[in-house]
């Protein structure tokens, strides 16, 4: 169970209030460091109202990463989507890549937050995660 | 560090001394640390030292995993023990200090191994004991307890494995051990129970503010085994700066109020009051009593008549409990149902109003009247429902189609496949099975469809609410929904003639309430129906 790879998507409520470029690429900075240590592959999406990540790797490392991610008080209503055994690794050249400013993102997903008043749970995995691989080709190199 | 200054001083202590780092390497020892433990170089993990046993080393590293200071005495060599003393970890660092001989006093058990929860690497029962009895020899004042229940814990054991489960526990004392401070004393009781020993807050608000963290942190998603879980946690608090006044009462009254958190709905923390202590006497009272209940005879049944609306006629009774104490008078069972519940009584209780029912429906001259019982969801954690039905049925020779069983929709809140079987097997003994109470539960519908059920019954609420659109439109929905799918449906608390004329116009099956009578005694029943006039002809 612990070797298969695993992935997940989630969504939360972003509560950084100031400084968020700068917030945002401490975030970046220590996901890729930390990412690459523990084998973990995916990609990050940002607007004002919320985050969606997606992350690849074995489930060890998951469960690990993802406990101290929602810890983080810089974001809350960390909602699970999906979790489940993937076949092939969609992100395997990101450590963490970045796909929140790109216009072609805001336009998919800037509204998700908003509509949805952060109750994710009726949002779909599959879709974020497609928004999310639909995006790569604009994403900065990890 | 800062009392031994230089390194020469440290070399020459007959004291062994090791820096470790966050990944338990050593990365500085003195001589008489390497020379107890044997180590040649450096670094290396403290934890791969040879050790004649296996179980010294998960007890090294299950201490290790505790961030906070502590001590363990292991045998290093056979018939050789040696004690680490392990400080609190501080910007990835702590110091390890080992002696032998020690610990010198004598109440320190010598065994912290006995402890040990293996699995969380939190202390145990004899730890909270033990750290119980440090706190009163120093004359703590300020002491606090929280208690730490996870709610649905259960289910992820019985629905996963306790593989789960205990990977589920392993990551909830971590969320614990990383909203406490060093000197936190932290206790798995067992189960799904654990407990923060503070020894020092002063403010009870402090006290709150961490219980809010936890429980909003425990409430947030585990991934475990390859599925995300979801649990919660009630906690709660007593502290001697509130209205505990001794160390001792410290966990009963954590307990205490654990319990009233439980109550107000789960998710949440209590902090414990001395009139809560009063609480907990008056409901072991009532709790004795509603014990003796059944072997006192001190409940009764009373009956409320269903009309058929399109035919007029009397249909059935359902069957409603009465308990009548000698000094309580009459309790209601809003109050005892669910404490029978919790204590285990309602599978008794529930076996003798099925009994009871069958026994008295036998009487009614009508041989069409059916009788319909009312069935708690705890009656179906087991497959005894299923006896109790049969045995029921054999006992009075009641013929099966005349009992219909009231079930609630909270029965299909954990989509058991067990709770299926259980409904198949009684609807093949030719019992029917209704749903009660309809759209007051936050089971999904999906229910509706898996299962034959005899009758949705609507509950008063919709049928009482002030007249509006919104609350017609609810009914003709609900009413709508039973048609489609082939279900009879009955409104239940029926009080006025318009609400009368609203359901038969909108083609409600049936009809409950005080518009047509009020519950009687069994044995006016055969006068009720004697003197039977339809709620049209009354109106008329
Ligand atoms: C939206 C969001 C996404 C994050 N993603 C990651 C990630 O993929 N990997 C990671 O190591 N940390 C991530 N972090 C940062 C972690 O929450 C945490 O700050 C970091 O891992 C450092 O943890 P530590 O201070 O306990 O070492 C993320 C934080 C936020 C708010």
């Amino acid at each position: 169970m612990t070797d298969t790879l695993y992935r997940l998507v989630y969504m939360s409520r972003n509560d950084i209030t100031d400084e968020i470029e700068l917030q945002i690429g401490g975030i970046l900075e220590i996901s890729r460091e930390n990412n690459r240590r523990a084998e973990i592959t995916g990609a990050l999406m940002f607007n004002a109202g919320c985050f969606a990540q997606v992350l690849e790797g074995p489930h060890h490392a998951i469960q690990a990463t993802f406990e101290r991610i929602q810890c983080d008080e810089r974001h809350s209503n960390v909602t699970v989507l999906l979790f489940e055994p993937l076949d092939a690794r969609v992100f395997s050249n990101w450590a963490m890549a970045y796909v929140g400013t790109q216009a072609a993102a805001e336009q998919r997903f800037g509204h998700l937050g908003h509509d949805s008043g952060f109750e994710f749970d009726t949002l779909d995995g599959n879709e974020i995660f497609n928004v999310l691989r639909a995006n790569l080709h604009d994403a900065e190199p990890a | 560090m800062s009392m031994i200054d230089s390194v020469t001083e440290l070399e020459a202590l007959a004291t062994g001394i090791a820096i470790i780092d966050g990944d338990n390497v050593i990365t500085y020892a003195n001589t008489t640390f390497a020379r107890r433990l044997n180590i040649e170089v450096l670094p290396r993990r403290l934890t791969d030292i040879t050790l004649p046993e296996a179980r010294s080393r998960d007890l090294l590293e299950w201490q290790l995993r505790d961030i906070g200071e502590s001590a363990l005495t292991i045998e290093i060599a056979p018939g050789r023990t040696l004690t680490f003393y392990i400080g609190a970890r501080r910007d990835d660092q702590r110091m390890v200090i080992v002696a032998s001989g020690w610990p010198r006093r004598e109440e320190s058990t010598l065994d912290l191994a006995a402890q040990l929860d293996p699995l969380t690497g939190f202390g145990n029962r004899l730890m909270y004991a033990e750290r119980l009895r440090e706190l009163e020899a120093t004359g703590a004042r300020c002491a606090a307890v929280l208690v730490i229940d996870l709610d649905h814990f259960k289910q992820v054991n019985d629905t996963l494995g306790h593989g789960a489960g205990d990977e589920l526990l392993v990551l909830v004392a971590q969320r614990i051990r990383a909203s406490t401070r060093g000197n936190d004393t932290l206790i798995r009781l067992g189960g799904d129970e654990f407990v923060i020993l503070i020894p020092e807050e002063k403010r009870r608000e402090g006290l709150e503010a961490l219980a809010a963290r936890l429980v909003n942190l425990l409430g947030r998603p585990f991934l475990v085994n390859g599925h995300q879980i979801n649990i919660g946690a009630s906690i709660g608090i007593a502290t001697l700066v509130g209205d505990s006044e001794q160390l001792q009462d410290l966990l009963r009254h954590a307990d205490l109020a654990l319990y009233e958190a439980k109550h107000q709905g789960r998710a949440g923390h209590y902090v414990f009051q001395s009139q809560l202590e009063q609480r907990a006497f008056d409901r072991r009272a009532f709790e004795v009593d509603l014990r003796r209940a059944l072997g006192l005879r001190q409940f009764t049944l009373h009956y409320q008549p269903q009309t058929s609306i399109r035919d007029e006629r009397v249909i059935g009774f359902e069957a409603l409990i009465r308990w009548e104490h000698p000094t309580r008078g009459r309790v209601s069972p809003l109050n005892f149902i669910p404490l029978a519940e919790e204590i285990g009584e309602i599978a008794s209780i529930g076996r003798w109003v099925i009994r009871k029912a069958c026994e008295q429906a036998m009487t009614w001259r009508d041989e069409r009247l059916i009788v319909a019982v009312n069935v708690s969801p705890a009656q179906f954690v087991d497959d005894t429902i299923i006896d109790v039905v049969r045995d029921a049925l054999a006992h009075s020779g009641l013929a099966p189609a005349r009992l219909e069983l009231e079930i609630t929709e909270g029965l299909f809140l954990d989509e058991s496949e067990a709770i299926m079987r259980r409904l198949w097997a009684i609807q093949e003994l030719g019992v029917a099975i209704a749903i009660d109470d309809f759209g007051t539960g936050y089971a999904s519908l999906g229910y509706l469809n898996s299962f034959p059920f005899s009758k949705i019954k609507i509950d008063k609420s919709f049928i009482q609410a002030e007249p509006s659109p919104r609350a017609s439109a609810l009914v003709s929905g609900i009413l709508a929904m039973g048609s489609n799918l082939g279900m009879a449906t009955t409104a239940e608390g029926i009080e006025t003639a318009e609400q009368y004329h609203q359901l038969e116009q909108e083609g409600c099956s049936s009809a409950q309430g005080y518009y047509i009578a009020r519950p009687m005694p069994a044995d006016q029943i055969a006068d009720f129906l004697d003197q039977f006039a339809p709620p049209t002809a009354q109106a008329g």
